[in-house]
């Protein structure tokens, strides 16, 4: 058996935190700890060096985006804390600010993704494990937004579908799992999908996401 | 005994009293000529003559060659200058009256041309101030005259007098005032003397005492002009503090607006999101049906269940927060509710002929639930009454306890945004909120708010 991967939980919501933690252990990860605020979450990190942190936005002491600055202030101390941002709503704003320093071990997911256990607890395996981590909310709002629209509209709705499970960090062998067809055709969609964007292929999940979120932002 | 001794000392200290006033007043008299008042006063005569002077030649001439131009669009715009400029020699006034007067007028609102040449156009021919500076320059430079007149007749007066005997034979002349207040030929009456010479420097000296008084009365009229035309006027002022209130109100709604988004996110969103968790988890375990751990899945669902009447509990106290579903029966009814909802016993007096508009019961209703909240949590009271009564177009809400006193607005209030937040929306409707809670108490506190906002 594998090592169990170790997590830090930073929510105010003390019911929120608690039923948190039960789940994460049911399903064999070791939480090293449960904190209400950033600086708590500063101080656990530092001592026990988790694999990843789920960490909300809101915190106190202002409830704005403390939790935000407390991740990427950790991620430039830690190399190799994943870090998985929680929130009740999604802000593109911060998944951008988030992705800046590069998207290998981070996520960004709304609440509600929890009550999906499994596909909750994969998540948070990916980002533990260097992976990214997007919640379809904020590629759904990216591609609302970008201005890119004419470049989308070329895209055949399958490859709109590809495209969206590749932002949200999907590996190939996921998203043909998702859409029930072979992990060849999946490469076939994303190759085609970066002809018709004009990016040049990356090999790395992570990467491929950021050169997506870019171009949709941009 | 008592009796007979108390009228002596009522003496005594009246005529103490008396004392010490007409001592205050003769300092003051004898002291008059020579203090820095006086002379600042003067200097204010003349500098300000001559600011008017000045201001009235600049008005009229530009004001006469506007009319002469009326027909056309530069006509206009010359008379514009003229109240543009008549505004900046408002401006002027008031640094005297601050610097040598320490009169302290307020400055009317700055002038905020809208963009464009008939933006500006506009505006300036509207300015209140500009005209009401014009009207005070047309009734300054007569004051000034006026003023001038009286100040330098008594004073040069009481000095010629004054003079007189160091001139020996020397004849003051009767000058301004002074055939005014005395006889005419008061000063040449009898043949050059001894007593006569002692006369003129009588009236000298009483001329020199009674100067300054004179130039008070002159620059007491002009405060006066000043307060009335060059300060804000009563329309600006008012609505200046209309803006305040509406500003208050935008504010205390848009917080009302960010506590109930943070109840809601901090209470009912966190306890759904657990639940659905619980029922994922549970869902999840029940889908391997050769595994399943019926105490684990039970759990779950009994811990989800709870959530959930949590859940309906808390939505509920915040609806009932945002608009108390009492209140659609009356006020009467929501403030009995309240009284009977209390932990203490808590009577309630309610005469209103009129019904409040909706905003006003709503305001008096959790203006009573904080303050019997309050009650409740600091006063150590066992008994508490609300009355609720009209006086004339006001509702005048007072909510008493027996308890130990010492409330405080800031302390008041079961939360940091409860009563503070309620000051705030009832002086938005012209309002008041006052609380008496001596040490020992009993609180009183009454709210006054109009029947109609």
């Amino acid at each position: 058996m594998t090592t169990p991967i170790r997590v830090v939980i930073a929510e105010d919501s003390a019911i929120l935190r608690d039923g948190l933690g039960q789940l994460l252990v049911d399903r064999g990860f070791v939480v090293t700890d449960a904190v209400s605020d950033p600086e708590a979450l500063r101080r656990s990190v530092e001592r026990d060096c988790p694999d990843v942190a789920i960490v909300d936005i809101r915190m106190p002491p202002r409830f704005t985006d403390e939790g935000l600055r407390a991740a990427i202030d950790l991620r430039r101390r830690h190399q190799g804390l994943g870090i998985l941002l929680f929130s009740q709503y999604i802000e593109t704003r911060y998944a951008a600010e988030l992705l800046a320093d590069g998207a290998a071990g981070i996520g960004y997911l709304l609440k509600d993704r929890v009550a999906d256990v499994s596909e909750f607890v994969e998540a948070l395996t990916r980002v533990a494990s260097g992976g990214t981590a997007l919640d379809p909310e904020v590629v759904t709002q990216l591609l609302g937004a970008s201005r890119r629209l004419g470049t989308i509209t070329v895209l055949s709705a399958r490859e709109k579908e590809v495209l969206s499970l590749m932002a949200e960090g999907r590996s190939n062998a996921a998203i043909a799992s998702e859409l029930v067809i072979s992990e060849g055709t999946v490469e076939k969609h994303v190759a085609s999908i970066f002809t018709k964007f004009d990016l040049p292929e990356s090999q790395s999940d992570h990467r491929r996401v950021l050169a997506v979120l870019r171009f949709l932002d941009s | 005994m008592r009796i007979r001794v108390w009228p002596t000392e009522m003496m005594i200290v009246v005529s103490e009293e008396l004392e010490t006033r007409v001592r205050a007043v003769s300092h003051k008299v004898l002291r008059a000529p020579f203090t820095r008042r006086t002379w600042s006063e003067l200097w204010f005569l003349v500098t300000g003559s001559a600011l008017a002077a000045v201001g009235l030649a600049f008005v009229a001439l530009t004001m006469a060659a506007g009319v002469v131009f009326a027909i056309t669009f530069f006509g206009l715009a010359v008379i514009g200058l003229s109240l543009r400029g008549a505004r900046g020699i408002g401006g002027f006034q008031r640094q005297l009256a601050r610097g040598l007067l320490d009169e302290q007028i307020d400055d009317p609102d700055p002038f905020v041309p809208r963009p464009g040449f008939l933006g500006w156009l506009q505006t300036v021919l509207r300015d209140r101030t500009g005209w009401r500076s014009v009207a005070y320059i047309a009734v300054k430079v007569p004051l000034a005259i006026l003023g001038i007149l009286t100040a330098f007749s008594v004073w040069f007066d009481a000095f010629t007098c004054l003079i007189t005997p160091l001139g020996g034979g020397y004849q003051p002349k009767e000058f301004g005032l002074v055939p005014v207040l005395f006889p005419p030929g008061y000063l040449s009456i009898g043949s050059p003397g001894w007593l006569h010479g002692m006369a003129i420097v009588c009236t000298g000296v009483i001329l020199l005492f009674a100067a300054p008084w004179a130039v008070r009365l002159v620059v007491f009229i002009d405060r006066r002009l000043m307060r009335a035309l060059l300060g804000p006027d009563a329309v600006a002022v008012r609505v200046r503090s209309l803006e305040h209130a509406r500003a208050q109100t935008v504010d205390a709604s848009a917080a009302t607006l960010r506590r109930i988004e943070r109840d809601l996110h901090d209470g009912t969103q966190a306890q759904l999101v657990t639940l659905a968790m619980r029922l994922g988890l549970a869902k999840e375990k029940l889908a391997d049906p050769d595994h399943i751990d019926l105490d684990q899945v039970s759990k779950l669902v009994n811990d989800a269940h709870r959530g959930a009447k949590e859940a309906i509990i808390e939505l509920r106290d915040l609806a009932r927060g945002i608009h108390p579903p009492a209140l659609d029966i009356g006020l009467e009814g929501a403030l009995a509710t309240l009284a009977a909802r209390s932990t203490i016993r808590t009577d309630l007096t309610f005469a209103l002929k009129d019904r409040p508009t909706p905003a006003i019961e709503t305001i008096a209703y959790f203006c009573v639930a904080e303050l019997l909240a309050n009650v409740a949590q600091h006063a150590k009271a066992s008994r508490a009454s609300i009355t609720c009564a009209q006086y004339g177009r006001w509702l005048r809400l007072v909510v008493r306890d027996d308890g130990i006193g010492g409330a405080q607005l800031s302390k008041v209030g079961s939360s940091s945004s409860g009563l503070t937040g309620l000051t705030d929306r009832v002086h938005a409707v012209d309002g008041r909120l006052e609380i008496v809670s001596p040490p020992r108490g009993p609180t009183v506190v009454t709210v006054d708010l109009p029947l109609h906002a």
